[in-house]
Order: structure tokens, then sequence, then C-alpha cells
């Protein structure tokens, strides 16, 4: 009962720190960008393929094969950035979604067509390898899934609270048209928050591809959640995406190792419409009156 | 502007009789079972229209209404021995009731968050579909469904087992839809529904109920899908949780963009044009969604209205010319 417990608290830890790297970055598109990404997750998928490509096939160590498709990803964030958000930066909201939808279906079938409708395995050097005391055993590529996370959560907080160039994007987030007249150029901060935003979906995806499958359908899997996981955060709130990453990652897992693992996704979605009502804001998100 | 009456009308006449003429034109079966197909579509899609066109607010559970009015109006023939003439509007009516339900805490959000929620519900509700076996036979589906009983007419009676006799059914269910659905938009409740989309801050000052104009369009778009859905299991005689997907609601998505979100005839147009499509590509199955996705995303960018609204727009500029000439 205890070891089925903590490999559930594990699971879910890797669960969150998925959610949690993805989210990041629709968040941050959301918040300094103001566009909803629903393509988000596919640059997840992506990543995961990428990934499979630099360590399966170029036989690249796995931490060298993740750094190369984060920074292959994030050119790939930017050129979405180029071609797609800013022809919707004017766009009303629901068609910014409709739009990106149907890139998000645009991408998913060119993976189909490219890598194949079937799942890929994904071995590394860390698959094998378990660490297992008082009975509980760990791939190492579970644990490092979570540390790598915080490693990159731990990065993204320093470029954002420390940095010049973190300084711009808070002050795009709080008042674009200000932060423009300060002379901030906002093409240049949204080519850089979509780069970020990409490389954490690509590390997503690259971390958890050899623990779970590698498929052209992983992103649609996820999108739901992730955009859950968002909005329990509050949209366009950093700290926010990261709790309700966990909290959901846990929750999920609990739910399938003690519940039903059919009821899975009926708790996170039950979850998120519970909140919704009772804090339409989200769990960390301060409720915001428009102003006209 | 008379003359510009005129020709609506000749091209709404023209549709009319082509879609009455258009099973006994000697097609083979296959195309009337198309032409079907498109009439269901573009019931579905009028449904979305009045929630995403009109009121402005994006629903991914269209699937799931269609399934909930096909279930429940199959589970009262099968299981009661109701007719399909009294399950029908009462499944309608669980989707109507179903969506005012889940719109009542949802339709106060706005943009990303009523979409996540109408696709987790969607989700939800083939879930329950899947896992409810002894009500729905989980996976295996709802087989042997009855055909709408025969009415009598005294010197006539009228059968539904056929292809045609069916095409006649849904036509005729359409036609009467399209009335009511084109008084409906050019009443007070369907300017109401495009101001919320317009500003819904500002309608709300003019103290329009915002929350319950979008319920209202919400729950009568459901109840339309329910009513397909009805119709679908009539028609097919067999239902699975495998129609009613995210997939399904990303389809009829589709057809409102391309065919003119906003439009009466826009969701037609898309419907016919994608069904056709759907049906005759079937080898380029993967081929086929990389074009919708990208044009998807194009229509929205570079015609928002779609192709209706390209159409109205193209007629307005050569009735102008004319003018000047």
């Amino acid at each position: 009962m205890f070891q089925e417990f903590v490999q559930q608290i594990v699971n879910g830890l890797v669960l969150g720190s998925t959610y949690a790297l993805i989210a990041l970055g629709l968040t941050m598109i959301y918040g300094i960008l103001g566009i909803v990404n629903w393509a988000h997750s596919e640059l997840y998928m992506l990543g995961a393929f990428v990934g499979v490509f630099l360590v399966v096939h170029l036989k690249l160590p796995f931490l060298l094969g993740l750094v190369l498709a984060m920074l292959v990803m994030a050119l790939f964030g930017m050129a979405m950035d180029l071609l797609v958000f800013r022809p919707l930066r004017s766009a009303p909201e629901m068609n910014m979604i409709i739009g990106t939808l149907g890139i998000s279906i645009f991408l998913v079938q060119a993976a189909v067509i490219v890598f194949s409708p079937n799942p890929v395995r994904f071995p590394t050097e860390f698959s094998d390898a378990y660490l297992s005391f008082m009975g509980i055993s760990i791939t190492l590529q579970r644990l490092m899934v979570f540390c790598v996370t915080l490693v990159l959560i731990a990065l993204l907080n320093y470029i954002i609270k420390y940095t010049t160039v973190g300084k711009a994007m808070r002050a795009c987030e709080q008042n674009r048209d200000a932060a423009k007249l300060m002379g901030i150029d906002i093409n240049r901060i949204s080519l850089i928050t979509c780069a970020i935003g990409a490389a954490l979906a690509a590390a997503a995806g690259t971390l958890v591809g050899p623990i779970f499958l590698v498929s052209p359908q992983m992103g649609l899997a996820a999108i739901s959640k992730v955009f859950a996981v968002v909005i329990l955060g509050g949209m366009g709130n950093v700290p926010g995406a990261i709790w309700a990453a966990f909290i959901l990652g846990l929750a999920e897992s609990l739910t399938a190792g003690f519940i039903s693992s059919y009821y899975k996704d009926v708790v996170t979605f039950c979850i998120l419409i519970t909140v919704l009502i009772i804090k339409p804001a989200g769990l960390f998100g301060r409720s915001q009156i428009e102003k006209v | 502007m008379k003359q510009w009456m005129n020709l609506k009308t000749l091209v709404i006449i023209v549709a009319i009789l082509f879609a009455v003429a258009f099973p006994q034109m000697g097609f083979k079966m296959y195309y009337v079972h198309i032409g079907v197909l498109s009439l269901l579509h573009i019931l579905l899609a009028l449904g979305l229209n009045l929630v995403a066109g009109y009121a402005g607010q994006l629903s991914l559970a269209q699937a799931a209404f269609f399934g909930i009015g096909a279930y429940v109006s199959a589970l009262l023939m099968l299981n009661l021995k109701w007719s399909f003439w009294l399950a029908a509007p009462l499944g309608a009516l669980a989707a109507g009731l179903v969506a005012v339900g889940i719109g009542l805490p949802t339709l106060r959000l706005k943009g990303p968050y009523f979409v996540i929620s109408t696709m987790g519900f969607g989700e939800i509700v083939r879930l329950v579909f899947l896992n409810w076996e002894s009500v729905t036979r989980g996976p295996n589906g709802l087989p042997g469904i009855p055909a709408p009983d025969p009415i009598s007419l005294g010197f006539v009676t009228l059968t539904f087992e056929s292809r045609v006799e069916n095409y006649y059914l849904i036509l005729t269910v359409l036609l009467v839809v399209l009335v009511l659905y084109y008084n409906l938009v050019h009443s007070r409740i369907g300017r109401a529904l495009r101001a919320i989309r317009n500003d819904y801050i500002a309608t709300q000052v003019m103290g329009i109920h915002v929350a319950f104009y979008r319920i209202l369009a919400f729950g009568v778009g459901a109840a339309l899908s329910g009513l397909t859905g009805a119709l679908y299991a009539g028609y097919i005689r067999f239902i699975s949780p495998d129609t009613f997907t995210i997939g399904e609601s990303i389809n009829i998505l589709i057809m409102m963009v391309i065919g003119g979100m906003g439009t009466i005839s826009g969701p037609i147009i898309g419907a016919i044009f994608i069904t056709y499509l759907l049906e005759t590509m079937r080898v380029f199955a993967e081929y086929r969604l990389v074009i919708y996705g990208l044009l998807m995303f194009l229509v929205i960018l570079y015609m928002p209205h779609g192709i209706a609204g390209m159409l109205k727009k193209l007629s307005l500029r050569v009735r102008a010319g004319k003018k000047e000439a």
C-alpha cells in the first residue's frame, strides 16, 4: 500500500512536470502576446520527435540531445510567431482559437505523414537504470524528468526576474501599449517569448518521450489537460501554472492508482469545472474587471 | 436592393428545387447516402453556428449533444418501444436541457475558458457512452434501432425505411428548421446575440441579459444537434461512441468556418462541400486533414466570413460595378 502510494506520487510528479513545462509556454504566450495558442502541445509532440531523431538515430548523449531539441524547437517557435501569431494578433479571440486549432490539426497530420501514425519507442541510456530503496524502484529517467523540470523552472524564474529581457516581458504583460511607448520592441519580445515557450514544450516532449511512447497524437492527448492547468493557475500567471500542474498531475495519478484509470480524465475536468464555478479566475488568479 | 432580393430569392428557389429533385436524378444510391449525410451535417453546423457564429462562443461539445440526442431517442425506442415521433423530440429536449445545465456555470466564462469546458464536457459524455455498459452497451454500440414509424395521410402511407425516404424526411426537417432559424436570427433574440458577440460589455450596459441569451443560444443549438442525433439514429439504425468524438466536433467546426460563420448560407455551403470531400476523398484521408487544418487557419485569417461572406462581397461588387457603368 505504502509502496503503491509512493509509486503514484512519483508518477504524479512526472506528469505534473510535463504539464508544468508545456503550460508555462502557453501561459506566457497568453500573458505577453495575448494569443490563445491551441497548437502549443504540438510543440511538445514535435519536440519529442526531434529528441528521438537526435538521441536514437544520431546516437547523441541524452542530455545533449535534450538541449539541441530545445534549440531546434526554439527556432520553430520563432517561425510560428512570425507566420501564425503575428497575423492573428489583432483578430477576435474566437478567431485566434479557431486559427491555432487549424494549425494544430495541420501539424498533427503533417507529423502522421512524415513520422507514421504508429507510436515510436524512445530508449535512452537512463531508461534501464533503476534507483531503489525501501522496496521502491524508480527509473532514473523519471527522476530526471522532475530534476530537469526544477532546473528549467529556476532558469526561467531567473530570466523573468533578473534580466533586462525579463523586465521587458513583464512590462509587456502588464500593459502592451505603455511598454511600446517606453521603447520596448514588442516584436522582439514576442519572438523571445515564443522561443522560450517552444523550448520548454520541447523539453517536456524529450523528457517524457522515453517514459511513454512518442506519437503524433501525444499533443492532442495533453492539450486539454494543459489548458486546464493554465486556467486553474489563472491565465497568464506563471507561478500559478506551476502549482496547478503539480496539483493536477498528482490528482490524476492518485485517481488512476486508487480509484480507476477510466476516470482519471473525468477527475481533471470535474476539478476544473468546480474551480471555474467557485473561482472563475483560477486558483491563483486575481479576478480582473474589464475596463472599457 | 430589390434586384438583390430577387437574385437571393431565385438562388433559394433553385437550391430547394435541386435538393428536392436530387434523389430522382438517377445518381447511385451511394450519392443519395452522401446527400443524407450532408443534410445531417448542415443541421449540426447550423447548431454550432448559433452558439459560435451568432453568440460568439466556440463550443467543442456539439458532437456530445449530437450523441445525447441519438442515445436518448434510440434507448427510448429500443427499451420502452416508444415511437420515433415521440422519442426524437425527447432526444432533442434532453440535449437542450443538458446544455442549459452545463451552460449555467460555464457560459459566464469567456473565450478559452468556455472552449476548454465544452471540450472537457464532450470528453466526459463520450466516456459515459463508452463505460456505462449496462445501458449503452459500451463500445459495442446499440444495433437494431427501428426506422421512424410510417405515417398514414389517409390516401397514402409514408414509410421511412429506404435512403430516399429518409432523405425526404430529413430535408423536410431541415427546411422547417431553416424557416425557424431565419426568424430567430432576424428577431430580437438574434440581434441581442450579435450585439453580445460584437461587444458584450456595451450590450450589458444596454440592459440586455448577456448570460440569458448565451444560454438560450447554447440550449437551442444543442437541441438542434440532439434532434439531428435522433434523425441519424433513425437513418443509420446503429450508434456507437465512435461517432460522437471531439474529432466530429472539429469536423462540424471546419464546416462552419469554411462555409462562413454568422451566416445562414455558410453552414449549408460548408457542410455540403466538406461532406462531399470527406466521403469521396477517403483515399487521401491523411492529406485531406493537413489541407483542412491549413485551410481553417487561412480562411479565419483572410476571409473570416468564409465562402458565404466571399460570395456576398463578390455579388455586391458586381452590382456596384453595374451601377457605375
